[in-house]
C-alpha cells in the first residue's frame, strides 16, 4: 500500500511541534519539531528508547496536552472538542466494580450516549469477538489476554476515527503478549481503523505496523521513516518469519543507536 | 461452608485447614474461659479483694440485677445512640469535606496544615467547649463522637481519592468526561473500600468519643455508669459496664464487616 503522496486522506499532521514541561526546579524539551503525517487506514509504530516522549505524542494527538508551538490537524479540524480518539493503555484498566458490559458501554455512557443503536453496536461487537458470555462478568474473573480484549472493544464502543496504542502489549508476559498481539491485530484490521502504534519493541513494531517512524533520545525528533512491506503475512506472528524481518530489525536496530 | 474436594489430597488438604481453623477457635474460647475461672477463683479464695477487682460471677449479677431493677437497657440504648448518630453524622462530615478538599486544588492547600494540627489535638481538649457551646446533654456527647471521627474521615477518605490511579483518570480524560463523571464513576467507586475501613476505625473512635463526652458531663449512658460506679465503689458496676461496651462495639465492628461483604462482591 502507498500512503506516502495523496495529501487528501490524511488523519493526523504533525507540523513542527514543540513540547516542554516545566516543574519549580526544572525544564523539559520533550519535543522539538516534530513532523510527521498518518494516513486513514494506516497503521504506524512510533518506534523510540524509553523516556523519548513518545506517550507525550499520543497525549497531544489527543488533545489531552497542548504544544507549546506548532500545529496538530486531526481530520482536518484544530478543534480539539470534536476530535474523537480511542486510547488504549499499557495496562487494560478495566474497572473492577463494573462487569464486562458495562465496563465496554463506559465511553458511550460518559459522553451520554447510550442509544438502541450504539448498545447493538456493543452487542455485535461483544458477539463477533467471543465475550458475549461473559458480559456479566467482572475483570478479576478474565485473563490477561481476556482483559485486553475488553479494553480494546472498549475503545472501540466509542466508534472512534483513530486508535492511539500505548505500549498496549507491555504488561503482558511474552507468550500472551504475542497472542494478544495478533488478536488485537486482527480486530483493528476487521474494523478497518486507523491505529498508531506507541512501542520501544522494534518486533512488535514490525510485525504489526505498515510504517514505522523511529525517534530521537528526547529532545525527540523524526531519525527515520520505514516502510515495512509485510503486507502479505496476515498476521503479527507470521509476519516474524518474514525472509526480510531479520534484515528490518537489524537496521532499525542501527539507526536507534546511531 | 462445605467446599467439596476436588480429590483426595484436596480433601486432606481441606480437612487440615479445618483442623486448623478449628484449633484456632477453640484456643480463643479455652483463653477466655481461663481468665475467667482463675479470675473467679482468686476471687472466691480471697487472693485478691472482689471489692476492688470484682468477679465474673459478681458482673453478671450486677448486669442481670441492673436490667431488672434500675434501668441498663436505657443507659445502653442512650451511649449506641450517641455513637450512631456521631459516627454516621462523623462519616457522612468527613467524606464531604474530602470530596471538597479533592475538587478543589486550592481549597486543598489552603486548608491542609488545619487538617493535619485538627488530627494531632486531642479531642477532649475541646470538651469544656462544646458544653458551654452546645450544652450538656446528648448534643454534646454526640458533637464529640462527631469531632473524634471526623477528621480522621477527612485524611483517609481524602489520601484515598488523591491516589486514584493517574492512567485510569487518563482514560477518562480521553473520554471527554467532566469532573464530575470523572468523580462519580471512577474516583469514589475505586474508594469504597477506603470509605468501608474508614468505617471500622470510626466505629472505635465514634465509642470514644461518646465515653469521653459522657465521662465530661452526662446523666445517663454507660460512660456516665462508669463515672457513677467508681465514685461510689461499685466495681462490679464499672466492670459490668465494660464488658457491655466490650460486646457493643464487637457487634458494630461485625455489622460493619458485613456491610463490607455485601458492598464489595467484585472482590471475589
Amino acid at each position: 500500500m502507498d500512503y506516502t503522496n495523496s495529501k487528501s486522506n490524511k488523519i493526523l499532521i504533525f507540523e513542527n511541534v514543540c513540547k516542554t514541561f516545566y516543574t519549580k526546579t526544572e525544564q523539559t524539551e520533550a519535543i522539538r519539531n516534530l513532523n510527521f503525517e498518518v494516513a486513514k487506514g494506516e497503521f504506524v509504530a512510533l518506534l523510540g528508547p524509553s523516556g523519548c516522549g513518545k506517550t507525550t505524542i499520543l497525549s497531544l494527538a489527543c488533545g489531552i496536552l497542548a504544544p507549546n508551538s506548532g500545529n496538530i490537524t486531526l481530520c482536518g479540524n484544530n478543534d480539539a472538542s470534536t476530535k474523537n480518539i480511542g486510547y488504549m493503555l499499557q495496562r487494560d484498566h478495566l474497572l473492577e466494580w463494573r462487569n464486562i458490559y458495562r465496563n465496554i458501554a463506559l465511553g458511550l455512557e460518559i459522553q451520554g450516549k447510550i442509544t438502541t443503536e450504539n448498545t447493538d453496536r456493543i452487542n455485535t461487537l461483544l458477539d463477533k469477538y467471543g465475550l458475549k458470555d461473559f458480559a456479566k462478568h467482572y475483570p478479576n474473573q478474565l485473563s490477561g489476554g481476556m482483559r485486553q480484549r475488553v479494553a480494546l472493544i472498549r475503545t472501540l464502543a466509542l466508534n472512534p476515527d483513530m486508535l492511539l496504542l500505548d505500549e498496549p502489549f507491555s504488561a503482558l508476559d511474552f507468550q500472551t503478549r504475542l497472542k494478544v498481539c495478533d488478536d488485537v491485530y486482527s480486530i483493528i484490521k476487521k474494523e478497518q481503523k486507523t491505529t498508531i502504534l506507541v512501542t520501544h519493541d522494534i518486533s512488535e513494531a514490525l510485525s504489526m505496523a505498515d510504517r514505522i517512524i523511529v525517534l530521537s533520545h528526547r529532545p525527540c525528533v523524526v531519525k527515520q521513516e520505514h516502510i515495512t512491506n509485510m503486507d502479505s503475512y496476515a498476521t503479527p506472528l507470521k509476519r516474524r518469519e518474514h525472509p526480510t524481518f531479520a534484515k528490518q530489525f537489524d537496521d532499525i536496530w542501527q539507526e536507534l543507536n546511531v | 461452608m462445605s467446599i467439596k474436594p476436588l480429590s483426595a489430597e484436596h480433601g486432606k488438604f481441606l480437612q487440615k485447614e479445618r483442623k486448623y481453623s478449628f484449633l484456632v477457635a477453640v484456643t480463643q474460647i479455652g483463653l477466655l474461659a481461663i481468665v475467667l475461672i482463675v479470675w473467679e477463683l482468686l476471687a472466691r479464695t480471697g487472693v485478691i479483694d472482689s471489692f476492688i477487682s470484682s468477679s465474673p460471677s459478681r458482673i453478671v449479677k450486677t448486669i442481670i440485677n441492673t436490667f431488672k431493677v434500675g434501668d441498663l437497657s436505657k443507659h445502653i440504648w442512650i451511649s449506641t445512640y450517641e455513637t450512631i448518630v456521631g459516627f454516621a453524622a462523623g462519616t457522612l462530615l468527613g467524606t464531604l469535606i474530602a470530596i471538597i478538599m479533592w475538587w478543589s486544588k486550592f481549597i486543598k492547600r489552603v486548608l491542609e496544615p488545619y487538617v493535619v494540627v485538627l488530627n494531632s489535638l486531642p479531642k477532649i481538649a475541646l470538651g469544656p467547649i462544646i458544653i458551654i457551646w452546645v450544652g450538656t446533654g446528648t448534643e454534646s456527647i454526640i458533637v464529640m463522637a462527631l469531632l473524634v471521627s471526623v477528621v480522621i474521615t477527612t485524611i483517609t477518605m481524602l489520601s484515598g481519592f488523591c491516589q486514584t490511579n493517574a492512567d485510569k483518570l487518563l482514560l477518562f480524560r480521553t473520554m471527554n468526561a467532566n469532573k464530575y463523571q470523572v468523580f462519580t464513576k471512577l474516583v469514589f467507586p475505586s474508594n469504597i473500600p477506603t470509605l468501608v475501613a474508614s468505617l471500622k476505625i470510626n466505629v472505635g473512635m465514634a465509642w470514644v468519643g461518646t465515653i469521653m463526652g459522657e465521662y465530661l458531663n452526662s446523666k445517663a449512658g454507660l460512660g456516665y455508669l462508669i463515672v457513677y460506679g467508681s465514685q461510689v465503689f461499685k466495681l462490679d458496676l464499672v466492670m459490668a459496664c465494660t464488658v457491655i461496651l466490650c460486646l457493643l462495639a464487637g457487634v458494630m465492628y461485625f455489622l460493619v464487616a458485613l456491610l463490607e461483604k455485601t458492598i464489595i462482591k467484585w472482590k471475589e
